[in-house]
């Protein structure tokens, strides 16, 4: 290592150690320009530390009639989501129930009657 | 590299739902209320066999018949886009029927009911096929539908047209439909059974209305009243109504008319936290005939990661008796108007549980196809105990029942 660079490193040191003491702002004052602000009074840590929530969030805990975004529709786009996720499996299960029992299946269009014994 | 067609598939969702937060006004796709055509091509079949207990013994007289209905049923399904505003859907189901089906009812030295089976055993096979189309805008959905059903002695034609229309940006969707089914009846062996007409026909016209209304991003609740109105012969003619003593049988004779009516509410709500969803169903049903019913279901949908999901099911269905149903007539007593044996308008409960398995599987290196194969199982249990009424004496003909399903659907 040279002089030059050996000097160079002494005074960054001395430089560094300087701006974390007090005689770096010896002779200089920071500006009044903020002094009639007045800062808000901060909550408390652990209240201040609790995970910041998102709009979409605090309108979900008043859980109910939120009017839901197109693109915040991924879950009640899902497939078992659906009233009638297997449509076959709906037509066959309402086709027994309608052949077996009295009532009849409510809710869509329908379909055809059966001579059912 | 060639980006595969699932990838490309997620990326057109992505796009679309992208444009229409963009137009968040205008919409996006959702399958809660779609409001575009299918982006891909679905076509699935399945097997399910439905098997009836046998008559316990002490519920008929003593070496009578006791095996009852067997059904295999074949389902296939085609359903796909036409254009960015329509798609097509078609079904058709395959059945065959076998097994003996109740006759009518006697009663045994106690005085208990005891039920006859129709001797002969039944061969019939039903064909149903049904294609649907629907027409999207930017606000609904139109749908046109019809089809035919066909078994030995019956055929069916049914028309159907539904709609939806979405407001509340979207939130709120109103669904309504009318459909119309027009019906003959040719009863088998007429000529051996003079209860048994040769010819008779009987007609339908049903109309809902609905409302749904997404509650937040994992909830959806949907209310629904449904209206049948059926006209002309509404009997079984294969059943009868046996009058102690006298050892006379009379046909099974049901007014010619009956109104239904049934209010239906679903909500359904996914969790995920445990990746599960959960249907709650109820329904009640009242009709001009005098019966009237609760029910209940609920099901869990319980995935385990994307390709595995097990959904157990339990059903709960509790009705009353409709006004005109005897077991038998009673020695000496006049016949009235209308009668029937049928256990199915006696009072009862029902507890049906089941559970289905579905496994999801792709296939990169051909077609990239989106595979679903599934299994299931569903038992069916009914009961006077059942009911919520109290029924003094349960038909003796209430039936239990077993089936089974397998399948597999294929989206591209």
């Amino acid at each position: 290592m040279t002089r030059t660079a050996r000097q160079l490193r002494a005074l960054a040191a001395a430089a560094v150690l300087c701006s974390q003491s007090a005689c770096a702002s010896m002779d200089f004052h920071w500006p009044h320009w903020f002094e009639d602000v007045k800062l808000p009074d901060f909550p408390a840590f652990d209240e201040y530390t609790e995970s910041p929530k998102s709009y979409v969030e605090i309108a979900l805990e008043h859980d109910f009639l939120v009017r839901v975004k197109p693109w915040e529709r991924a879950v009640l786009a899902r497939n078992d989501m659906a009233f009638d996720p297997d449509a076959l499996e709906a037509a066959r299960r309402s086709h027994t129930f309608f052949s077996k029992e009295a009532s009849m299946p409510g809710g869509s269009a329908g379909g055809g009657g059966c001579g059912c014994n | 590299m060639r980006r595969s067609r699932r990838e490309r598939r997620r990326e057109r969702a992505t796009l679309r739902a992208l444009t229409s937060s963009a137009l968040a006004l205008i919409g996006a796709a959702s399958k809660a209320s779609a409001d575009t055509a299918m982006d891909h091509f679905e076509t699935a079949y399945t097997f399910s066999n439905y098997s009836e207990d046998p008559l316990k013994s002490s519920k008929t007289i003593p070496g009578g018949e006791t095996t009852r209905y067997t059904i295999d049923t074949q389902q296939v399904s085609v359903a796909g886009p036409v254009t960015d505003w329509l798609d097509l859907g078609l079904q058709y189901t395959h059945e065959t029927m076998s097994g003996a089906s109740p006759w009518y009812v006697t009663n045994d030295a106690a005085g208990t009911p005891i039920q006859i089976m129709s001797g002969a055993t039944i061969q019939d096979t039903r064909d149903d096929l049904s294609l649907h189309g629907n027409y999207y805008t930017e606000e609904g959905r139109i749908g046109l539908g019809g089809g035919y059903s066909t078994e030995n002695d019956f055929t069916s034609k049914f028309f159907s047209t539904d709609g939806e229309l979405h407001f509340n940006e979207k939130n709120t969707t109103l669904s309504g439909g009318l459909s119309s089914s027009f019906d003959t009846i040719t009863p088998t062996q007429a000529n051996l059974y003079p209860t048994r007409p040769t010819y008779k026909t009987k007609e339908s016209y049903a109309g809902f209305l609905g409302l749904s209304q997404i509650i937040n991003r994992r909830s959806i609740i949907q209310g629904s009243f449904s209206y049948n109105f059926n006209t002309g012969y509404l009997s079984d003619p294969y059943k009868e109504v046996f009058q102690i003593g006298g050892h006379t049988q009379y046909g099974d004779s049901r007014p010619n008319q009956r109104h239904q009516f049934a209010f239906l509410l679903r909500y359904n709500r996914h969790i995920e936290e445990t990746e599960s969803t959960i249907h709650l169903s109820y329904q009640y049903y009242v009709d001009t005939w005098g019966v009237s019913s609760h029910t209940a279901e609920l099901s869990w949908y319980q995935n385990f990661g994307d390709a595995f999901q097990v959904a157990p099911l339990i059903r709960y269905y509790s009705q009353s008796g409709a006004d005109f149903y005897v077991p038998y007539l009673p020695l000496g007593e006049r016949r009235p108007d209308n009668m029937s044996s049928d256990y199915r308008l006696s009072a009862y409960g029902a507890l049906s549980f089941g559970i289905k398995a579905e496994y999801v599987f792709h296939t990169p290196w051909w077609r990239d196809i989106e595979w679903r194969t599934h299994a299931s199982f569903e038992r069916y249990l009914s009961s006077g105990d059942l009911s919520f009424t109290s029924v003094s004496v349960p038909a003796p003909g209430l039936v239990n029942f077993t089936v089974f399903s397998v399948g597999l659907s294929m989206n591209f």
